[in-house]
C-alpha cells in the first residue's frame, strides 16, 4: 500500500492504494466520487471518464497509484456553486434519458468547449465518440454542445432551447 | 472491477534507475508501463499477470516531440493526442498524424502512447504502417546501452517485438524529407473500432512509393511489390492503380476471424490502396486535403 | 378530447437535474458499509456437459473468502411465464456463461482471486447448437422435465422435445387464400441474436437481515415481477411476498434485458447464505452479453399470396426461434409474435406458427420490440419484394392493406384507432417517395427503403398499475408508483399527468423510484404500456385527490362541490369569483370554520388501472377466442442511404418515423424515443454482429467487438412525426411508442440497399462486408468462417421447417 494524495474537484484527497487499484475503484469505492461509472471495465464505453489534468481520460483504465499528485476532475466537481451553461441547457433540452452517460458526456463535452471555443458539428461528434450512450441516439446531446458553443461565442446568456432543432446535414 | 493479480509499482524518474527496475528478477516479472491502454486491460482480464510494473511517464527523455538533426524524433512514452496535436510531427510525418487520429477515441488517446502501441505490436497495430513508410528507425535502451532498429525488422509476430527482456523503447526517428502520403483504416463503423485493414502509402520527391499494410498479416508489413509497380510514378492512372490494387490483394495475408473475412479485408486492401495513392498524388502535387481524415468514411473534398 | 394545458407540453424532465448535476444515484452508488461482502460467480466453459464434480476447498481457504456456494446449496427453478430457469446449474450445464458457484468475500480482489481456484469436472455433452437438430425426432432433449413446469395456461409445451411453446394462429382458409391469388411469393429470412448493451450493467445488493427479511436494491424494470418470481422460487426458504422487499433507484437503461428476473435471483440466495451481511453482486461488461438475456434468433418462412390489385389474400408465416437454454420469458416474444406475425396489415386468411425452440445457448427474453422488429424484417421486407413482382408502388401496396380501426385481427379481436395511413402519407412525403436521390459523389448509389410497423404490449391479461398520490405542506405532491424511469421519461410523464388533473406543476411533483414496500403495485415496465396502464391509475389516483379537495372545500365552507373546481394550484367557485383556496393552506392542515374546528386533513388518494377486457383464453390450435393484447400502436418509416459501391459502407442520409401516439404527453420525450430508437434500430441492421464459435461460445462479449452506435454514427437527418389518433382508453388518449421506434428499421434498410444497388439481402445484419460482397457477386456465407450469430446453421433456403412437425 502507499499514501497517495490526489485533488479531486480541488480538494486534496489523501488515500492508502494498492497497485493493482484503478482509479475508478479508488474514486468510487474509497473517495466515495460516485459519477464516473463502471460501464465494461475495458475503456470502451466512457462512462468512467474523468479529466486528469483537465485532460479526458478513461478512469478504469488508469491505476489510481500513477495519478498520485494529478488533479482529477468529475462531475461532482462541476458546477457545484451552480449549474454551468452547459448542464442548464442539456436539462432544457431533456438531452439525457437514462442518465447514466452523462457524466461522461458533460466532462468530454466541457473539456471540448474548453480547448475548441467554436467546434464543427463533426468535431463535437468526434469529441463524444468514446462515450456511449444506448438510449438517446445523440441528437440532442450534439445539437446542445453546439447551441451552447454559440450561445457563448456570441456572449448572450444561455437562454434555454424549448425544442431541438432538425438538423441539418453535415 | 477489480485486479486480481497483485504487483508493485514504481515509478523511475531516470532512465538508468528503469532499467535496473526492469532487470531485477521478480517472480512473474518486471514489466513498463505508458499509457496503460492497453496493459491495464490485459491485468484486469487476467492475461498477464506481472510482479512489478515500472511506470515510464515521470522520465522525460522518454517523451516529448523534437527535431534531432534532420530526423524527427518522438519519444516512445509521447501520446497519440499530443502526435496528433504537434505541427512539428504535422510537418515532418503528417501520415503519422492521420493515423494517430484513427486510434481509439479522445479519451484513450490521451493516454495511449505511440511505445505502448509499437510494444503491443498487435497485428491491427494503429502506428505500424505509417512508420514503416517512413523508414522509422526505433531506438531502445537496454542495461548495456542504446540500440537502434529499422521499423521493418522490429515487429516479429503477433505481440512479438525486436525489444529484447529488461529493455525499454525510448522514442522513434522519422528522417525528414520532402513527401506526401496518406493512411487508410478499415472499421466496421464510424465510431471507434480496431482495424479490420489499414493502408499507408508514402511517395517522395522522387515519386518513389513506401506502401505499408496493417491487419492483415501477423505483423504490419510493407508491400515491395506493389512498390516496385509504381516506382517513379507522379500520378498513377486508372489502369495502374487498379494493377496495383490487385497486385495488393496477393501480398496481403488476412485471416477470417470476428471482426471480418480473408476475402473482404483482401477486397478492401486493394481499395485502400487505390484511394490513399490518389490522396497521396494530390497531396504531393499541393492539391489534397489536410491530413487527419478518414478517407473510407468522409467525402473526400 | 378537450384542450390540455400540461399534457401535450415538453416539460423539463423531472429528473433532469438529478441527471446533468450527477445527483442520480443508480445501485452500484449506494454504500452499503463496512459489512458489505461481494460476490463472483463461476461460469460453465461448455454449452452443454455434465457437472461431475465441484472443487472448492482452495477457494474456501483463499484468504477474504467467507462462503463458496453451489447448486446443491440452491437447487430451485425460477421464471416468470414458466419456471425453466435454474438459479445454479444442478446436474447439468445448459450454455456457456450458465453460473455453476459463487464466492463470497471480503472485497472484490478477495473474490476474484478465489473464484480462479474453484475446479468442476465436466463431461461434456452433445450440446443443441442447430434449430434443425433440435427438432429433430432423436434430439437431445434439454429440458426432460419439460412436461411438469410450472406454467401459464397458455403457453404449450411439447413434453419429450425441445419445443418449449408453440403458439398457432389460424384465421379462414390459407390455402383457399392461396388459390385466390394472383401472385405467391414464398421466402425465408434470418435474424440473428442481439444483446441490449445498457450502459449500465446489471447490478443488485441484497441483504437478508437478521430478521429474516430479504432486501434486494436492484437495476431493474420489474421489482414486483421480480419479487412475484421470487416469492415462489424461494418458498423452500419459507419466503413470502412480505418477506421480500426490492428497491430500484435510477436505472442506466433497460431495453427489456433488466424486466424479468436473470441475475437478480443469484444475488438472493448469496443474502440469504450471508445472513446478516450485504452481499453485492456486479455483473462484468462479459456477464450481461453472455447471461442475462438476449434477443431470441429466428428464421421465417413468408409466404404471401396477393391479387394483381394488390389486395393481400393469405399470408403463411412460420417462425423456429432459438430461446436459448431456458424460455421463461422468451417464450412470451415468441407467444406474441404468433397472434400478431400479419403485420399491419388486414390479411383476410392467416396460418402463423411460431414455434420456440430450446438450444444450449444464453437465455434469451425481452428485448425492445418483444419480437416484433425480429418478424419485421422479414415480412416487411416481403412487402416491398411482392409489391414490386407485380409492379405495385411499395407504398401503395401498403395503403391499400393497412390495418384500420374495427378490422379483425388475426385472433378474431378487433383492431384499435390508429392511424397507419396517415402515417404511411406522412412519411413518404418527407422522404420523397418516388424521387430517385442522386450520389452526391462518384462510387456511391443512393436508395430509398420504406417500412410499416406495430406493436401490441404482450403481457398476461392481468397486467396492472396502481398509483399512490399525497399532498405535503407546500403544496407538493409525492406521486407513488411502481413503472420504473429507465431513461423514457416515465417519471415526467405520469407526474404531468398528475399535474393537469390537479394543476399543480410538474416542478412540484415528486415521483418516486419504486419500493415494493412503500409504493403501489406495477405489473413491470415494459412492453411500452406504462404511459398508457400506469398514466391510467395516476390520472385515476389524481381525479380521487381532485374530488377530496373539492368536497373538503365544500364541506368546511358549506358549499356545493359542483360549483367548485382547480385552477392554479387553488380551489375557486364559479359562484363566487372571490373564493380562492390555495391546496398548501389546507391539504394537510384542513380548513379551520369560524368556530375554530379544522375539517379535512391530509389530502391523497389511490388510482388502480386493470385491463378487465384482455383475456388469453384463445384457442389453443386457433388462437382465436381470446383478447390477449391491449392495443396496437401503429406506424411507418422511411429512409434514403448511399452506398459506397467499392467498400459496401452504408450512410444514411435521411431517417424518417411516423408514430400514432395516442396523445403525446410530452411531445420531445416522444421524439427522443424516435431518434433513440432509430439509432438503435439501425444498429442491429448495420454493425451490431453477435458471433459465437461452432461450440456455443459468445466470441464478443464487449465493446471492443460487438459495436454499438457512438455520436459518429447518426444519420445526418432524423425526422420525427408524430400522430395523434387518441386511444379512448387511454389517459388523455396516449399509447405507447418506446419500442415501436426500432420496429421497422432493418427491413426499411434492406429495401433501400435493393434500391440503391439492386441486391436483396435477407439475412441479418446488413453489414458493409455483406454488400461489399454481394456487389462483386461473393456470397458472404461461403467466406464468413464457421462463426454463428444464432443456432443455424447452413442456408436459409434449405432449413426444414416441417421437421417441427405439427
Amino acid at each position: 500500500m502507499k499514501e497517495i494524495v490526489i485533488h479531486v474537484n480541488g480538494e486534496s484527497r489523501r488515500v492508502a492504494v494498492a497497485p493493482n487499484e484503478t482509479l475508478l475503484d479508488v474514486l468510487r469505492g474509497r473517495l466515495g466520487i460516485k459519477t464516473p461509472k463502471e460501464g465494461c471495465g475495458r475503456g470502451d464505453c466512457g462512462a468512467c471518464t474523468v479529466l486528469l489534468d483537465g485532460q479526458v481520460v478513461r478512469s478504469c483504465l488508469i491505476l489510481a497509484i500513477e495519478v498520485d499528485g494529478q488533479s482529477v476532475t468529475t462531475l461532482e466537481g462541476v458546477g457545484q456553486d451552480s449549474p454551468t451553461a452547459l448542464q442548464k441547457a442539456f436539462l432544457a433540452n431533456n438531452s439525457f434519458q437514462c442518465g447514466f452517460c452523462a457524466p461522461g458526456v458533460i466532462l468530454s463535452a466541457a473539456a471540448l468547449l474548453k480547448d475548441k471555443p467554436r467546434p464543427t458539428e463533426h468535431e463535437v461528434r468526434e469529441a463524444l465518440a468514446g462515450n456511449l450512450c444506448r438510449c438517446t441516439g445523440y441528437e440532442s446531446i450534439v445539437a446542445t454542445v453546439l447551441a451552447v458553443s454559440k450561445q457563448k461565442a456570441a456572449r448572450k446568456p444561455a437562454a434555454p432551447r424549448k425544442s431541438v432543432p432538425r438538423r441539418s446535414r453535415s | 472491477m477489480s485486479i486480481a493479480c497483485e504487483f508493485e509499482y514504481a515509478k523511475p524518474s531516470r532512465l538508468a534507475e528503469a532499467l535496473r527496475a526492469l532487470g531485477r528478477r521478480v517472480p512473474g516479472g518486471a514489466v513498463p508501463l505508458a499509457g496503460g491502454t492497453d496493459l491495464v486491460a490485459w491485468l484486469r482480464d487476467g492475461v498477464v499477470a506481472p510482479g512489478a510494473l515500472i511506470d515510464l511517464k515521470g522520465i522525460d527523455d522518454l517523451r516529448g516531440i523534437r527535431k534531432k538533426g534532420n530526423r524527427l524524433w518522438i519519444g516512445a512514452c509521447t501520446p497519440f493526442a499530443e502526435i496528433m496535436e504537434s505541427p512539428l510531427v504535422r510537418r515532418a510525418a503528417p501520415i503519422l498524424v492521420e493515423a494517430a487520429g484513427m486510434v481509439a477515441s479522445v479519451g484513450v488517446r490521451n493516454r495511449a502512447t505511440i511505445g505502448g502501441n509499437l510494444c503491443s505490436a498487435v497485428p491491427c497495430c494503429d502506428s505500424g504502417p505509417a512508420l514503416l513508410t517512413y523508414g522509422a528507425t526505433l531506438h531502445m535502451a537496454t542495461a548495456r546501452g542504446t540500440k537502434s532498429i529499422a521499423a521493418g525488422r522490429w515487429f516479429l509476430g503477433p505481440r512479438k517485438t525486436a525489444l529484447g527482456k529488461g529493455g525499454i523503447l525510448a522514442g522513434i526517428s522519422i528522417p525528414m524529407a520532402r513527401h506526401a502520403g496518406a493512411f487508410a483504416k478499415l472499421k466496421r463503423y464510424r465510431g471507434e473500432d480496431l482495424a479490420q485493414a489499414s493502408v499507408a502509402v508514402r511517395v517522395d520527391a522522387r515519386h518513389h512509393w513506401q506502401v505499408a499494410y496493417g491487419s492483415v498479416a501477423p505483423t504490419p508489413i510493407r508491400g515491395p511489390r506493389v512498390e516496385r509497380l509504381l516506382k517513379g510514378v507522379k500520378s498513377p492512372d486508372a489502369a495502374l492503380l487498379e494493377k496495383a490494387a490487385a497486385v495488393a490483394e496477393q501480398e496481403v495475408a488476412p485471416i477470417t476471424d470476428i471482426r471480418g473475412s480473408a476475402a473482404y479485408r483482401r477486397l478492401m486492401v486493394g481499395v485502400m490502396l487505390k484511394r490513399a495513392i490518389r490522396l497521396a498524388a494530390r497531396r504531393a502535387a499541393g492539391r489534397g486535403p489536410d491530413y487527419g481524415l478518414n478517407i473510407l468514411e468522409e467525402d473526400l473534398p | 378530447m378537450s384542450a390540455t394545458r400540461i399534457v401535450g407540453t415538453s416539460v423539463v424532465r423531472v429528473d433532469g437535474l438529478a441527471k446533468v448535476t450527477g445527483a442520480a444515484q443508480y445501485v452500484d452508488d449506494i454504500d452499503f458499509g463496512p459489512a458489505l461482502l461481494h460476490a463472483v460467480v463461476v461460469a460453465s466453459p461448455h454449452a452443454h456437459a455434465r457437472i461431475k464434480k465441484i472443487r472448492t476447498s482452495g477457494a474456501e481457504k483463499s484468504p477474504g473468502v467467507v462462503r463458496v456456494v453451489t447448486g446443491k446449496d440452491f437447487p430451485y427453478t425460477f421464471g416468470l411465464y414458466m419456471q425453466d430457469r435454474y438459479i445454479f446449474a444442478q446436474d447439468r450445464v445448459r450454455f456457456v456463461g450458465e453460473q455453476v458457484a459463487a464466492v463470497i468475500a471480503e472485497t472484490p480482489e478477495a473474490a476474484l482471486r478465489a473464484a480462479q481456484l474453484i475446479r468442476v469436472d465436466y463431461e461434456p455433452l452433445p450440446a443443441v447448437l442447430n434449430l434443425g437438430d433440435a427438432l429433430k425426432k432423436d434430439a437431445v432433449v434439454l429440458h426432460p422435465d419439460l412436461g411438469s413446469y410450472q406454467k401459464v395456461p397458455w403457453f404449450f409445451p411439447r413434453a419429450g422435445t425441445n419445443i418449449a411453446h408453440w403458439r398457432k394462429t389460424r384465421k379462414g382458409d390459407v390455402e383457399q387464400g392461396f388459390r385466390e391469388a394472383d401472385f405467391i411469393l414464398e421466402d425465408t429470412y434470418t435474424v440473428p441474436r442481439y444483446a441490449h448493451c445498457p450502459i449500465e450493467p446489471h447490478a443488485v445488493t441484497g441483504l437478508f437481515d437478521l430478521s429474516g427479511r430479504l432486501t434486494l436494491w436492484a437495476s431493474s424494470q420489474s421489482p414486483f415481477a421480480q419479487r412475484n418470481v421470487m416469492a415462489t422460487a424461494l418458498k423452500p426458504f419459507g419466503l413470502t411476498h412480505r418477506d421480500i422487499r426490492i428497491l430500484t433507484p435510477f436505472v442506466g437503461g433497460g431495453f427489456g434485458g433488466k424486466a424479468g428476473v436473470s441475475m437478480e435471483i443469484i444475488a438472493a440466495v448469496l443474502a440469504i447464505a450471508m445472513k446478516g451481511r450485504p452481499v453485492k453482486l456486479n455483473w462484468t461488461r462479459e456477464q450481461e452479453f453472455m447471461n442475462t438475456s438476449q434477443r431470441q434468433g429466428v428464421i421465417a418462412r413468408v409466404k404471401m399470396g396477393v391479387k394483381n390489385s394488390g389486395q393481400i389474400t393469405a399470408l403463411e408465416h412460420t417462425l423456429h426461434w432459438d430461446a436459448g437454454a431456458s424460455a421463461e420469458y422468451g417464450a412470451n416474444v415468441v407467444n406474441a409474435v404468433g397472434l400478431s406475425a400479419t403485420g399491419p396489415y388486414r390479411v383476410p386468411n392467416v396460418k402463423i406458427d411460431s414455434v420456440c425452440v430450446y438450444t444450449n445457448m444464453p437465455p434469451c427474453g425481452a428485448y425492445r420490440g418483444f419480437g416484433y422488429s425480429e418478424f419485421h424484417f422479414g415480412l416487411e421486407s416481403h412487402m416491398t419484394r411482392i409489391a414490386r413482382a407485380i409492379g405495385l408502388d411499395p407504398v401503395e401496396f401498403r395503403r391499400i392493406n393497412a390495418i384500420r380501426e374495427g378490422d379483425t385481427l388475426a385472433y378474431g379481436a378487433h383492431m384499435n384507432p390508429g392511424d397507419l395511413r396517415g402515417a404511411i402519407d406522412r412519411v413518404s412525403t418527407e422522404i420523397r417517395w418516388g424521387r430517385k436521390g442522386k450520389a452526391r459523389t462518384a462510387g456511391k448509389a443512393v436508395g430509398k427503403g420504406i417500412a410499416c410497423f406495430w406493436k401490441a404490449p404482450a403481457m398476461p391479461p392481468n397486467a396492472s398499475s396502481a398509483a399512490y398520490l399525497k399532498f405535503n405542506e407546500d403544496g407538493s405532491l409525492n406521486l407513488s408508483v411502481s413503472g420504473m424511469e429507465i431513461g423514457q421519461g416515465f417519471m415526467t410523464v405520469m407526474a404531468q399527468v398528475a399535474a393537469e388533473v390537479l394543476t399543480v406543476p410538474v416542478e412540484k411533483i415528486r415521483v418516486e423510484t419504486p419500493d415494493t414496500d412503500r409504493n403501489p403495485y406495477e405489473w413491470q415496465t415494459v412492453g411500452s404500456h406504462v404511459t398508457w396502464g400506469c398514466g391510467n391509475a395516476v390520472r385515476s389516483a389524481a381525479e380521487e385527490v381532485k374530488a377530496k379537495l373539492l368536497a373538503t372545500v365544500a364541506r368546511a365552507k358549506r358549499l356545493k362541490a359542483a360549483d367548485l373546481y382547480l385552477d392554479a394550484e387553488c380551489v375557486k367557485s364559479r359562484k363566487d369569483p372571490k373564493l380562492s383556496l390555495p391546496f398548501r393552506d389546507f391539504v394537510i392542515d384542513g380548513i379551520m370554520r369560524p368556530n375554530g374546528n379544522f375539517i379535512g386533513g391530509p389530502i391523497h388518494g389511490t388510482g388502480l388501472y386493470m385491463p378487465e377486457f384482455t383475456s388469453a383464453l384463445g384457442d389453443p390450435e386457433t388462437s382465436q377466442g381470446g383478447h390477449p393484447n391491449v392495443h396496437y400502436t401503429v406506424g411507418c418509416a422511411g429512409v434514403e442511404i448511399e452506398v459506397d459501391l467499392e467498400t459496401g459502407k452504408l450512410r444514411v442520409r435521411k431517417a424518417v418515423l411516423a408514430v400514432d401516439a395516442g396523445k403525446a404527453i410530452n411531445p420531445e420525450l416522444v421524439k427522443g424515443q424516435i431518434v433513440g430508437g432509430i439509432v438503435q434500430g439501425l444498429a442491429t441492421a448495420l454493425y451490431e454482429d453477435i458471433r459465437y464459435s461452432p461450440e456455443g461460445r459468445l466470441l464478443n462479449p464487449n465493446f471492443t467487438d460487438y459495436k454499438i452506435p457512438t455520436a459518429l454514427d447518426c444519420p445526418a437527418e432524423i425526422v420525427p412525426i408524430i400522430l395523434e389518433t387518441a386511444q379512448p382508453d387511454g389517459p388523455f388518449g396516449a399509447r405507447g411508442v418506446g419500442e415501436h421506434t426500432m420496429v421497422a428499421c432493418a427491413p426499411m434498410v434492406a429495401d433501400a440497399i435493393e434500391d440503391a444497388v439492386g441486391i436483396r439481402l435477407n439475412t441479418m445484419p446488413l453489414t458493409a462486408e455483406k454488400i461489399a460482397l454481394a456487389l462483386r457477386g461473393i456470397d458472404y456465407d461461403a467466406v464468413k468462417g464457421d462463426q454463428l450469430g444464432f443456432c443455424f446453421r447452413g442456408r436459409p433456403c434449405d432449413y426444414p421447417f416441417d421437421v417441427a412437425g405439427q
